[in-house]
């Protein structure tokens, strides 16, 4: 039931993103047109010259902040439009068009019941308004949303209605409107009835939420925060950026409600002196710790890092970090250490709501329109003059807030022996080395020896894999960083895969799926819908993509030196005669041994660099630091598994330390298809060598001396 | 120089047991062995690079052999890879 709820939660948000993506672009509109058409701030930049009414600059500008105003105040139509698409299954236009008219409909039926009532001057003060020009209830972007929501219902129910002959050319998808029409025409009667009382309802609420003080703005930013990882905070915020649960104030003689509303009719309107800070306490608090808060994270992990990995762990997190101080999408790098540290996180949350809370206090009166990046303090903030906004403070605070977070987070992953990115030990470290692979391997392929099973898009295929399969998915979709999946088996889903194809992170809520990406996701989604449509998506087998064989570039220098090398797994080691494969065992492929496994596991015998693992992860090849070029080919005849049962934990070209997880194997499987599961270690330049020479005999443990190679 | 092309026909490709046995016939040899794939070549007789070129099924390999002994060399290649791939 939770899972359920969950389920449709998360679909209601994704909901939303189709019309809160449209939001920066009419925020910005609105922005610079107003802020340009403003005679307080053409007066302190000097432009009056230029720009005055009448003149075509003004004319122009004003004309953006109108359209961008004309975006905000019909929110709730793009609202009853988009979340009816979000939530249809199929025939999404037809939803849509089923939207529009229900939403008219609904505001109409509202209107006709107030005239009825005696017109506006009979109800109560500040309920009603005017919509598209309907005298109707205050309802906000909610009323939308109940339209939306509404519609999708009744179009997933009746979109492939049958109706009685006479009348079936009324029925399919025809019949969706139609019985919108009517549905909401009753809701519309209804509402009259009901919505004053939830209006009075979250009008209180609302007041509790004003006098909460300080304290409030503090605990609403720690929840904000606290619903990211959930992806649940849109549903949380919207009723506070659009709602009467966000304030009311009254701007140029209109009502106006909610926090995001109050502050761009503040935006809009001429004879604004200062913004108020009332509405703005539920966005600014936003802007110390996105554009500068997280960036010293990013710096306190960076430094934290070992600094072998620093460079790629460097990229990684400054990418993010830019992310996130530029447009305030803070999730490509919340999700580096939300899922390896979620202590940290936790810690976050209670920077974020102080952060509110200080700007709360401090008055800061900057506005966003989705989210608290630069781009947004630049318009929002500076551009509108510190004395209308003091967005100065943000960035006093934000200073503060960078050395709070660096060392904060330098302490805490210290200390506790965090595992952020560059710091994992063995088998995680295939996130970071499997995505670079991935890159090189998108980018040029690196030899022309790619594998065989190269897809047209392997991006694609990798994720559908991880997801498992094509079969597995009932429903894909994506918001501003995660796509949002729902899967058959939430059992067939494998993390490992999906993060190889640049995941930063997968949360698993039922059969509810949502695998982080970042920003550029909305891309990543239409090409995996596309590359479902191709038949290749049909036939994707078990045996992951392989990462790309290694370049057969240059030969490293063969010293041909003396090396010790350590047991490749626990078990009993069998001298290489003994082999059940006239291969090994005939010396024919190198002098080496062999251990029989005591546990699914192969490790590195020594430090060095991994040359191939085989697309069928039964094999890994590798040379030594000192030279020493090794095969471990675990079992006999394992090449014809395809892959199944093994898991490869390193890459080709990947360097790994003695004792690193290379292959895990199920042990019990493998058996019981009747495979031995013998592991010879071979020493391929045998000939480099004078001798080779086995060290151990019966029970090893990995990492024991094994093997000896004389120069 | 001798070469031929040949088309890995055995459904595993060259994996690693064949590559040792290759390896193994190519040192039987004077000449200087090599396998091309895709404009990558490498010695016949490492077997390192050998496995590391990744064939498979499919794909079409240029076999050479260069040295005193090039014509045995290449006749007792092709018959190893009619025979074994």
């Amino acid at each position: 039931m939770k899972d359920k709820i969950f389920g449709v939660l998360q679909r209601v948000g994704r909901s939303f993103m189709l019309s809160i993506a449209l939001l920066p672009v009419a925020g910005l509109l609105l922005g610079i047109g107003s802020s340009f058409t403003n005679a307080t701030m053409l007066e302190a930049y000097g432009l009056t010259g230029i720009i005055y009414p009448g003149s075509f600059l003004y004319t122009v500008l004003d004309i953006m902040n109108q359209c961008g105003s004309a975006v905000f105040n019909n929110l709730a139509l793009l609202f009853a439009m988009g979340v009816a698409i979000g939530m249809a299954k199929k025939e999404k236009e037809v939803a849509a068009l089923s939207g529009a008219i229900a939403y008219l409909v609904m505001n109409t039926a509202i209107s006709a019941m107030i005239n009825a009532a005696g017109g506006v001057e009979a109800m109560a003060p500040n309920s009603t308004t005017s919509t598209l020009g309907i005298t109707t209830l205050q309802m906000g972007v909610f009323g939308g949303i109940i339209v939306g929501l509404g519609v999708a219902a009744l179009h997933n129910r009746f979109y492939k209605i049958r109706l009685p002959q006479v009348l079936s050319f009324f029925g399919g998808t025809r019949f969706v409107p139609i019985i919108s029409t009517a549905v909401y025409l009753v809701v519309g009667i209804a509402m009259f009835y009901v919505w004053p009382v939830v209006q009075s309802g979250i009008s209180k609420l609302g007041t509790l939420v004003v006098n909460s003080g300080y304290a409030g703005t503090w605990i609403y930013g720690i929840i904000e925060r606290a619903l990211i990882p959930f992806g649940l905070h849109h549903v949380f915020y919207m009723p506070f950026w659009q709602t009467a649960l966000g304030g009311s104030a009254v701007i140029d003689g209109v009502v106006v409600q909610g926090a995001q509303n109050i502050f761009f009719a503040e935006l809009a309107s001429k004879s604004t002196e200062v913004f108020s800070v009332s509405a703005t306490r539920f966005m600014s608090g936003k802007f110390p710790f996105m554009i500068f808060g997280l960036v010293g994270a990013s710096l306190a992990m960076y430094r934290c890092a070992r600094p072998e990995k620093r460079k790629i762990v460097g990229g990684l997190l400054l990418s993010a970090a830019l992310t996130s101080m530029l447009t305030g999408i803070t999730e490509p790098l919340e999700f580096t250490f939300l899922f390896v540290a979620p202590v940290m996180y936790v810690v976050h949350c209670v920077y974020a709501g102080l952060s509110y809370m200080l700007m709360h206090i401090l008055n800061v009166g900057v506005g966003m329109t989705f989210s608290g990046g630069i781009i947004d303090l630049t318009l929002f903030g500076i551009l509108q003059g510190n004395e209308k906004t003091h967005w100065i403070w943000i960035v006093v605070v934000g200073i503060v807030y960078f050395f709070l977070y660096y060392f904060t987070f330098s302490l805490m992953i210290r200390k506790m022996n965090l595992k952020t990115p560059g710091r994992e030990d063995d088998d995680q470290e295939t996130k970071l080395y499997t995505r670079s692979d991935f890159k090189s391997k998108t980018g040029i392929g690196p030899d022309g020896s790619s594998p065989a099973k190269t897809s047209s898009d392997p991006v694609s295929a990798m994720i559908l894999q991880g997801l498992g399969g094509k079969k597995n998915l009932s429903d894909v979709d994506c918001c501003a960083t995660r796509l949002r999946v729902t899967v058959i088996d939430s059992d067939k889903v494998s993390d490992q895969i999906l993060k190889a194809s640049g995941a930063s992170g997968v949360i698993h809520k039922g059969n509810g799926i949502q695998v982080i990406y970042g920003p550029q996701v909305a891309v990543i989604k239409s090409n995996l819908v596309d590359f479902m449509e191709t038949p290749e998506a049909d036939n994707l087998g078990d045996a992951p993509i392989a990462a790309p064989a290694p370049a057969a570039a240059a030969e490293p220098a063969k010293t041909g030196k003396c090396a010790v090398l350590g047991a490749h797994m626990s078990g009993t080691v069998v001298p290489l005669a003994e082999v059940a494969d006239e291969a090994f065992a005939s010396g024919a492929m190198g002098e080496g041994v062999a251990i029989e496994p005591g546990e699914g596991k192969l490790y590195a015998p020594a430090d060095g660099v991994i040359e191939t693992v085989f697309e069928t992860k039964h094999a890994v090849a590798m040379t030594t630091d000192e030279g020493v070029e090794l095969l471990m080919h675990i079992g006999i005849d394992t090449v014809k598994l395809g892959g199944k049962y093994f898991e490869a934990h390193v890459a080709a070209e990947q360097k790994v330390q003695k004792g690193d997880l290379l292959i895990s194997f199920d042990k019990k499987a493998i058996q019981a298809e009747g495979y031995p599961l013998t592991t010879p270690m071979i020493v391929c330049n045998t000939d480099d060598y004078s001798a080779v020479q086995v060290l151990a005999s019966g029970a090893v443990k990995p990492g024991a001396d094994l093997l000896e190679v004389q120069g | 120089m001798k070469q031929f092309a040949y088309t890995i026909q055995d459904p595993l490709g060259i994996h690693a047991r064949p590559a040792g046995l290759l390896t193994k016939e190519a040192k039987k040899y004077a000449s200087l062995c090599t396998i091309t794939k895709n404009g990558v070549t490498v010695k016949a007789g490492q077997l390192m690079k050998l496995m590391s070129l990744g064939v498979k099924q499919g794909d079409t390999v240029t076999v050479t052999a260069e040295g005193e002994d090039e014509d045995t060399a290449i006749a007792g290649l092709k018959a190893f890879f009619e025979a074994n791939l």
